[in-house]
């Protein structure tokens, strides 16, 4: 880049000569090949088609220096605050990105090996050199990565040996302290999925204060051929926390993966969810939603890239926005060429509450087949008057109709999730996130 | 009826046994020839010059000139884009002459040089005879100077002004300059300012209050000249509860070097007022191979600007190597509406970018876009749309549907669909597909006894119907040939 890097860039630098050498080279030298390229690159700005809705500007003045890791370490943290139903597998958990063994149970039974990314890497670490070092190369990544290839030491390595069935699901927990302001944190994580084996992994971001803090995960999926995974996310950040999160899942041959995310919290929130089909007949089911109020700005880019035949992908995300908040979806099918037999569809739709709210949605198809079937729907409205009327009818009053209705809309997407008492809470989650009272707009409207 | 079966070229014919779909396979663009007569030409190049020579070429006033030349300054910083999903080789914008003239400069039909007659003759549009037959108007533009306008003195009686823009920035100086770059301002974008530096001719409309134009008006371009970049502008302007239709279709001669095209097109509905834009665009593709072709870069745009105004674009594009065509609709006006409907067909090695922007700004605004995307051959047709809604566009609605046909392997069909909503009240719908000939119509069809050629077109017809029916009729049938024409050698 010919103009001098931005505050936030300049402070990542900095940041760098803090992180510890960690004795491999060959990791060492991609940390800082990583950081070169995001000096050059510099943040993404809107001319950028990507991130065409979602501005910077702001952020890339703010300087973030790494969370310091002794508080981080001695910071009490009530398991209640990320305690969830459903969810009692064995569990990792990272306070400002450093590995908490005391809030930590990693044994997950047989054929379950769960282990924070230190410790896999003193143990043995030329199996995860490719993901490492060479996944995200200058070009292939932008600054986001980048930075969490640079200055992310630690995370989660999660391996399923071939044909293990897990029982229970692994619970994945990102916690921001909140305590620490203008602190950044950064985790990597890597889940490999063996033949045939079947995993639920709950993934779950909870902030314990309001202190303004970026948080950013890079994390690398394959499910191997046969395997069964299972992913769920909620992210439950204070309104103060930047998260950028970036998951790449790879799905083999007959091998099927489920993602069921949940947006409630963060003051800007990016959230990068790229399958490939890799393999034939992989399957990719996707199903989401969030539920924006304040000044909250969410933006969430699924991708799904149909690469083999017979290939299977099926999207349904919901949105709601509320306040002054600002709602981004983009939804691309890319069905390559050659990968016959390929059935996509996505549904996008959402719900713009307020006069100050925004949604942006951007579905998209690149087809390169013939022999396939793609279709996407979108829509940005509100709630369907005749059905307010029907309940309004019934003697249900305004308020309580319209929640109802918007819980109707958003549950959608979380129905397919076959841990029952974790989908209850979900739901009780979306219900207390709502808006409560009818808002103006609405009214004017229902006249 | 009659008139539109004398349309009809021979190659519409069914095709029923198989050397001539062998032939068919193997045919070349039906409208390619050249016609041979000498163009009066500015050499090629682009400068400051050239504009001052075109303008001073045409005659044309002051407060002209200081228009283009403030677009030729804009021009020169401005960056070609890039975004669309086109692969075009780099254009050498000094190797394109920017003006050619047939040199016999005819003032009325009558005088009209024979040969270019000819040339309609093959076109199937015999002006002076057809244009009387089926009601419509022709001011045909032949390379960059109209040389016949008919109908004058009827639409006259009307007091409706149909001319070309040189005679209309000689004559209606006013009402052009009122107008002109209102809705595509010079800088709009790189084609644009391009267009407007050396604009060369196109069409003036102006249909005054309350006047119900009483005939479809249309315009045939050509390209003729090698070497020369067609750029029309079109102006059509109506006032309060007026009415038009405007038909516009292009076919061009075959050439093996590619060439340049870019029109501007502005819209401008005043009160109630209705405009209806249809285009059938059939410029020269290049051929299997992807060699020759026009590049068809386009900027039309509509501004309701009155309450209650509705501006219709009905598109089929079949032609051009390269379309990057964006027809759309500022809905300015409180509950003024806006439509799109389109066929774009590739085929071979042709690149589409095509697609509409709805920018909803009054209250109770509508728009509907209806689009269908053929591919066949190694083709790339992508659809790219934008709606809009704008803060105070309380009640907006939009239902978007966009379809893609494929055929064959080896081609690519895709959509990009943006819709950005601020205000509560507006609904926004958008639905897509994509899918190649099912089986079992094709089987069906097949098991009826229609030959597999007859059967896809039937079911690519039926695709388009949505489309189709709304072309006024003569372009209907026209349409529907060509695809049937654009699509020979697709199956099989």
């Amino acid at each position: 880049m010919s103009q001098a890097p931005s505050p936030f860039v300049r402070a990542a630098l900095d940041a760098a000569t803090a992180v510890p050498p960690s004795g491999i080279a060959w990791l060492d030298a991609a940390r800082r090949e990583n950081l070169e390229s995001l000096a050059e690159t510099g943040l993404p700005e809107t001319r950028n088609e990507s991130w065409k809705y979602t501005p910077l500007r702001a952020l890339s003045q703010r300087a973030f220096s790494l969370a310091d890791t002794g508080v981080a370490n001695s910071l009490a943290v009530d398991p209640a605050s990320y305690a969830l139903p459903g969810v009692d597998g064995s569990r990792i958990v990272f306070v400002d990105g450093v590995f908490r063994a005391d809030l930590s149970s990693l044994e997950g039974g047989e054929g379950v090996s769960l282990a924070p990314l230190g410790v896999a890497l003193e143990a043995q670490p030329e199996p995860l050199r490719f993901a490492l070092a060479n996944r995200y190369r200058r070009g292939a990544a932008d600054a986001f990565a980048h930075l969490n290839a640079a200055l992310a030491t630690d995370g989660v390595v999660l391996q399923i040996a071939n044909g293990t069935d897990v029982a229970r699901p692994v619970n994945v927990v990102h916690v921001s302290s909140g305590s620490q302001a203008d602190t950044a944190w950064h985790v990597r994580v890597l889940v490999d999925v063996g033949q045939g084996s079947r995993v639920d992994v709950v993934e779950h971001f909870v902030s314990l204060g309001d202190a303004i803090q970026l948080g950013t995960v890079v994390a690398d999926i394959v499910v191997r051929e046969g395997a069964t995974l299972g992913l769920v996310i909620l992210q439950d950040a204070s309104a103060s926390t930047t998260l950028i999160r970036r998951n790449h899942v790879r799905v083999e041959a007959k091998a099927a993966a489920t993602v069921h995310a949940l947006e409630l919290g963060g003051a800007l929130v990016r959230h990068e969810l790229t399958t490939e089909l890799v393999g034939d007949g992989a399957r990719f089911d996707s199903r989401g939603v969030f539920a924006l109020s304040g000044r909250q700005h969410v933006d969430t880019q699924l991708e799904v890239r149909h690469n083999a035949r017979d290939t299977t992908s099926d999207a349904l995300w919901r949105g709601i926005a509320d306040g002054r908040s600002r709602g981004v979806f983009r939804g691309a099918i890319v069905v390559a060429e050659g990968a016959d037999g390929s059935d996509a569809s996505l549904s996008n739709k959402n719900l713009l509450l307020s006069a100050q709210a925004e949604i942006d949605t951007k579905p998209e198809l690149e087809i390169y087949a013939d022999e396939v079937k793609a279709a996407h729907g979108a829509t940005i409205g509100q709630l369907d008057e005749r059905s307010l009327f029907y309940l309004r009818s019934r003697g249900i009053p305004l308020a309580q109709a319209r929640s109802l209705l918007t819980l109707a809309f958003c549950r959608a997407a979380l129905e397919s999730l076959p841990n029952e008492a974790l989908r209850e809470h979900l739901g009780d989650l979306l219900v207390a996130h709502l808006p409560t009272g009818p808002s103006d707009a609405l009214v004017t409207s229902a006249q | 009826m009659n008139e539109s079966e004398n349309m009809t070229r021979d190659v519409a014919a069914p095709v029923r046994d198989n050397a001539e779909v062998v032939e068919a396979l193997n045919r070349r663009y039906e409208a390619g020839f050249v016609t041979d007569i000498e163009s009066d030409s500015l050499p090629p190049g682009l400068s400051e010059d050239i504009v001052r020579q075109l303008s001073a070429i045409k005659g044309e006033p002051e407060w002209m000139l200081e228009w283009r030349l403030a677009a030729y300054r804009h021009w020169l910083t401005m960056p070609e884009p890039d975004w669309a999903k086109l692969d075009i080789a780099p254009i050498d914008y000094q190797s394109v002459s920017y003006y050619s003239a047939p040199k016999a400069g005819p003032k009325s039909l009558a005088e009209v040089d024979p040969k270019l007659l000819e040339t309609y003759e093959k076109l199937g549009v015999p002006l002076h005879e057809r244009a009387r037959l089926a009601g419509v108007a022709v001011d045909a533009v032949f390379d960059s100077v109209s040389v016949g306008t008919t109908f004058r003195k009827e639409l006259a009686e009307a007091g409706v002004i149909f001319c070309s823009m040189s005679e209309a920035i000689r004559e209606h100086g006013d009402l052009v300059r009122q107008y002109l770059g209102s809705v595509v301002p010079t800088g709009d974008n790189y084609f644009a300012a391009l267009n407007s530096a050396v604009f060369s001719d196109g069409s003036f409309v102006f249909i005054p209050k309350g006047v119900r134009c009483p005939m479809e008006l249309s315009t045939y371009f050509r390209i003729n000249a090698i070497n020369t970049g067609q750029f029309e502008r079109t102006l059509i302007v109506v006032e309060d509860d007026a009415y038009v239709s405007y038909l516009e279709g292009c076919t061009a001669p075959m050439r093996d070097e590619n060439q340049l095209h870019a029109a501007v097109v502005e819209l401008i509905a005043l009160e109630r007022a209705q405009i209806k834009y249809s285009t059938v665009q059939n410029w020269y593709p290049g051929d299997e191979n992807g060699v020759g072709g026009i590049y068809n870069f386009v900027t039309k745009r509509g501004d309701c600007r009155g309450a209650d105004s509705k501006i219709s674009w009905t598109q089929v594009e079949t032609g051009s190597a390269i379309t990057w065509k964006y027809p759309s609709c500022v809905l300015r006006g409180d509950r003024s509406v806006g439509e799109f409907y389109s066929v774009a067909l590739t085929h071979h090695r042709q690149q589409a970018d095509t697609g509409t922007k709805m920018i909803h700004i009054g209250k109770g605004t509508k728009s509907k876009i209806v689009a269908k995307g053929i591919s066949a051959g190694r083709s790339s047709n992508s659809y790219r749309g934008l709606v809009k809604i704008e803060k105070g566009a309380d009640g907006a609605r939009n239902y978007t549907q966009c379809d893609s046909l494929l055929i064959g392997k080896k081609c690519g069909a895709h959509t990009f669909p943006y819709m950005e909503v601020k205000n509560p009240s507006a609904i926004v719908e958008h639905e897509a597909t994509t899918s190649k000939i099912s089986d079992d119509q094709l089987f069906y069809c097949l098991s009826r006894g229609i030959g597999e050629e007859d059967a896809v077109s039937m079911i690519v017809d039926g695709f388009c119907k949505q489309v189709f029916r709304e072309l006024p009729m003569e372009f209907a049938v026209e349409a529907k040939k060509l695809l049937e024409v654009s699509l020979e050698g697709a199956v099989g």
